[in-house]
């Protein structure tokens, strides 16, 4: 029980402080922070240039900006796609709203995997949706289109998500005192209803974007895995190990894991800006 | 069992919510502790109960140390404010819970323990309540649930926190007639917490008035009321009229009228604040002989209630409240706009130093 | 909610309606409905077929050993986790709360990376594990790792706010009434929690069948030895044998439809117990 005399302890008539603390950090250090350290190690070892000239090796570049263009209008779709989902979820009654409601985690709840094989079947050319767009010369599947869907998919809940409770929690009063004020539905939307609505749709917007920057396996069926057109970051670290380049795929898994401390601060200082957490 | 508490403090986050507090309270005895939100009246209830650990001070049961006992050994009955009834278990099983998780050889069978449910639950009047589930019932159900809960584990001490502040004026007025009842049935000596001044001059045999951590006073209902010792348990027991001024020699000289001082503290002026409470002031058309008054206009009347009130202006611009008894307001016709002359009965002197920092005379 | 008497024209309201339930149609009905059209698409005797045969069955194997594995280490893991975070004050506990979210914006190839340079034959502990002949890259515990890793946030997100929520109250009541400790966990803090734990427990087993990246990278796709069914399903299909691999696939598909059906199960519960007017906090 060192810890709990260190520590302020406030409810101190519960048992177990210093056993559960100790054996959180303890699971931590070994599943993730050791890991995570070991992996910069492993890249500092290599040598600044070495690491330099492996990241922005022009395969490299090009593979971030497909990753993170195709992710940008992933969320970009959801940010705009998830506010009209959340508003008509939560404002509107129609037949089948429940289920539908219950059915936006499904890109949380389906193996990646399988929505890779799926979404690739829908949109080539002979899928349900692939035979349609072929004759207009779209080319969904095998391209950086069928990317900006895989992305999209993966990334639909989080927006529907985080701006559903604020919606749901709007006084409507608000809306009603704008009203009697003489602001039309539109003027109320812009000025009263939006401002409440920012910082989810943004948390929303980053943690899709998040989300879609680290995303494999609904990709990379789709893709079709052109070098410098269609090959998102996390292939090419698979292709660097496949080809046992141990210390080139350590650089470009280093890039993606700063990023990816950087996107968790940013949301974290986004959580803290509108005062709640996404739970 | 006898409860004494010596010099106690607890500060939580630097902020002290206990100041070396000191109290005792004899076995058998209804206490009430009263004071307004973030007196410590509450964290004095934790720390007898075992809830929270003091930093300094010592916590003693029948004169024996129990500050080192944890709560689970302590064997105090502790009524929560929201009750933290088990909502998962049905009325019966919220009850049982104490004996249930007594240690094996302690343990009374199954036959006794639900024997001894339904007699608790006799006591409380829920008998035929047993099956149901907390979100069940009604707010003053789930408060005797809660109480007889706390009541199976046979408690030496029963510890009570804000026991009727979640429910509605008419249940409240109910329950504490019936926790009294309850309490001169069985005896068990016991502690409630309260803000409502009315509540603990009601129910209790001693009142513990707590401000900012530290124990304004105790006594009886009466004693508290009748001699309040600070400035603070004045304005904090009831209305109470405020006059400033100096004390000077042996007088109080108020911006309204002067009046002996309770003592003499030299030629030097000091501020000084004088209180009285409105009962305790009357009125008059004439202005009376040999008695310390001031004049006033009537700025409110109202009749209905046991007593009359009466809102004066006096010629300062302050603000004076006076009850009257109905039968001595018909005697003197009183009409709103009336210039009359305010007699003081009694009152009581504090110097300004003393009424912001909360000491008497 | 209160239902505002103010609201959109008539035509935009159905606009909207359209717009949303078209989107959502497109990115979920179909694919779900494409999922089980393409497992059945060579009958269901070819359906079954391809469940039957010894690879398939290697991978339900590995599969379900994998979460048994990893989800129990995970529900203590949430369980001690949110005991800890949500029942007591002390500094830095944002951070640690941060740390344990971690997991979750690495990117899963990134999470089976990390395992690779720890114990693959490159890695940090390669030479020694290579010496006294254990494997752990290209082998079960490798899969394993990489599955406990991405599925470390999903049970303790699910507790840590139930149990700030729930506060201390009732485990102090059960203290003051006696119980010790494990009476207190079992009786009193576990049935506040169950609905909570039972969705993070769902969550969880999900992403453990069903994590493709991760342990791809830590596979080494040895077929009926190292291949879970996300692995076994990108074989199929890599192989054009898509009925077989949609086959597999409507498996993990069904998974996810109970996992949700559970989340909604739960909320309608939690939504009733919020319902009651016994927490006037």
């Amino acid at each position: 029980m060192g810890l709990s005399g260190f520590f302020r302890r406030r409810r101190s008539v519960l048992p177990g402080f210093g056993l559960t603390l100790g054996l959180t950090l303890l699971y931590l250090s070994l599943i993730v922070l050791i890991p995570l350290s070991a992996t910069f190690l492993k890249a500092s070892t290599a040598g600044w240039s070495a690491f330099w000239h492996t990241v922005t090796e022009p395969r490299a570049l090009a593979s971030y900006r497909v990753t993170f263009g195709a992710a940008f209008i992933g969320a970009l779709v959801n940010a705009l796609m998830g506010l009209v989902v959340a508003w008509v979820l939560v404002r509107y009654h129609f037949p089948g709203r429940r289920m539908l409601d219950a059915l936006v985690d499904l890109p949380f709840a389906l193996p990646t995997a399988v929505a890779g094989i799926t979404l690739t079947t829908l949109l080539s050319a002979h899928g349900w949706i692939g035979r349609y767009l072929e004759p207009l010369g779209i080319k969904a599947a095998f391209s950086p289109l069928g990317i900006v869907i895989a992305l999209t998919f993966i990334g639909l809940p989080f927006v529907v998500r985080t701006v559903q409770p604020v919606l749901q929690a709007l006084d409507p009063e608000l809306e009603e005192g704008a009203a009697s004020l003489g602001a039309g539905r539109w003027q109320t939307f812009r000025r009263v209803i939006a401002p409440e609505l920012w910082p989810a749709l943004l948390t929303g917007f980053a943690l899709a974007f998040a989300r879609a920057v680290g995303e494999y396996g609904s990709v990379v069926f789709i893709s079709g895995n052109m070098p410098m057109r269609t090959e998102i970051t996390p292939l090419l670290i698979i292709t660097k190990l496949e080809q046992y380049d141990y210390a080139g795929a350590t650089a470009i898994g280093v890039v993606m894991l700063v990023i990816s401390f950087a996107m968790l601060l940013s949301i974290n200082m986004l959580h803290w800006w509108s005062g709640k957490r996404y739970a | 069992m006898s409860i004494e508490v010596r010099h106690i403090t607890k500060r939580f986050d630097g902020f002290a919510a206990l100041k070396n507090v000191s109290l005792k309270v004899p076995a058998g005895e209804l206490v009430a502790l009263l004071g307004p939100s973030g007196s410590g009246k509450t964290t004095l209830l934790r720390v007898i109960a075992g809830l929270e650990v003091p930093d300094e001070g010592t916590v003693l049961f029948d004169a024996q140390d129990a500050t080192a006992r944890s709560a689970r050994d302590r064997r105090v009955g502790f009524v929560f404010q929201h009750y933290a009834l088990f909502r998962h278990m049905t009325v019966f099983e919220n009850v049982a819970f104490g004996l249930r998780v007594k240690p094996r050889r302690e343990r009374p069978s199954r036959a006794q323990i639900a024997k001894r449910v339904h007699e608790l639950l006799a006591l409380v009047q829920l008998e035929r309540l047993a099956e149901r589930y907390p979100s069940q019932l009604s707010g003053g159900q789930r408060q005797r649930v809660a109480l007889a809960r706390a009541l199976a584990v046979q408690p030496k001490v029963l510890l009570l926190d804000e026991p009727f502040g979640a429910l509605d004026a008419k249940v409240r007025q109910e329950l504490r007639r019936w926790l009294r009842r309850l309490h001169d049935e069985i005896g068990i000596t016991s502690v409630f917490v309260t803000h409502d001044q009315d509540e603990a001059l009601e129910v209790a045999d001693r009142v513990v008035i707590l401000h900012e951590g530290c124990v304004e006073q105790e006594g009886s209902p009466e004693e508290v009321y009748e001699h309040p010792a600070t400035p603070f348990v004045y304005r904090f027991l009831g209305n109470v009229n405020l006059f400033h001024g100096r004390i000077e020699g042996s007088k109080v000289h108020l911006r309204e009228f002067s009046a002996d001082a309770p003592a003499d503290l030299g030629q030097e002026a000091i501020p000084a604040v004088a209180y009285a409470r409105p009962h305790l002031l009357d009125i008059d058309h004439q202005p009376p002989s040999g008695r310390p008054h001031f004049r006033a206009t009537i700025a409110h009347i109202n009749a209905a209630g046991a007593v009359v009130k009466i809102e004066l202006t006096t010629d300062s611009g302050a603000i004076v409240n006076v009850e009257l008894p109905h039968e001595r307001y018909r005697q003197l016709q009183l009409r709103k706009g009336a210039v009359v002359f305010v007699t003081v009965k009694d009152m009581k002197v504090f110097t300004q130093a003393q009424s912001t920092l909360g000491g008497g005379i | 909610m209160r239902e505002s008497r103010l609201s959109e024209p008539p035509a935009v309201r159905r606009f909207l309606i359209a717009v949303a339930v078209l989107f959502l149609a497109l990115f979920l009905l179909m694919p779900l409905a494409a999922v089980f059209t393409e497992a059945l698409r060579k009958g269901v005797g070819a359906y079954l077929a391809a469940l039957w045969e010894p690879d398939a069955r290697a991978a339900i194997r590995l599969t379900l050993l994998t979460a048994a594995i990893a989800v129990p280490l995970n529900v203590v893991f949430g369980l001690v986790a949110a005991w800890a975070i949500g029942k007591f004050d002390f500094p830095g506990k944002h951070l640690l709360i941060t740390l344990i979210d971690l997991p979750f914006s690495v990117s899963p190839v990134v999470s089976g990376l990390i395992y690779v340079l720890l114990f693959g034959l490159q890695g940090w502990f390669g030479p020694w594990l290579a010496a006294h002949h254990v494997k752990i890259i290209f082998a079960v515990p490798g899969i394993i790792l990489a599955t406990i890793f991405v599925t470390v946030p999903f049970v303790a997100r699910e507790l840590i706010p139930l149990m700030q929520a729930q506060g201390t109250e009732d485990e102090e009541a059960a203290r003051v009434l006696g119980a010790g400790g494990w009476q207190m966990f079992w009786r009193v803090t576990l049935p506040n929690v169950k609905w909570g734990l039972l969705y993070g427990v769902m969550l969880c087993n999900a992403r453990a069948m069903g994590e493709f990246g991760a342990v791809s990278v830590v596979s080494g796709h040895i077929r009926g030895q190292t291949t879970t069914l996300p692995l076994h399903i990108e074989i199929l299909y890599n192989e054009y044998h898509a009925a077989a691999a949609f086959a597999v696939a409507s498996l993990l598909a069904c998974l996810a439809l109970v996992t949700l059906a559970a989340k909604t199960l739960v909320e309608w519960k939690t939504s009733q117990s919020l319902r009651e007017p016994a927490h006037e906090h």
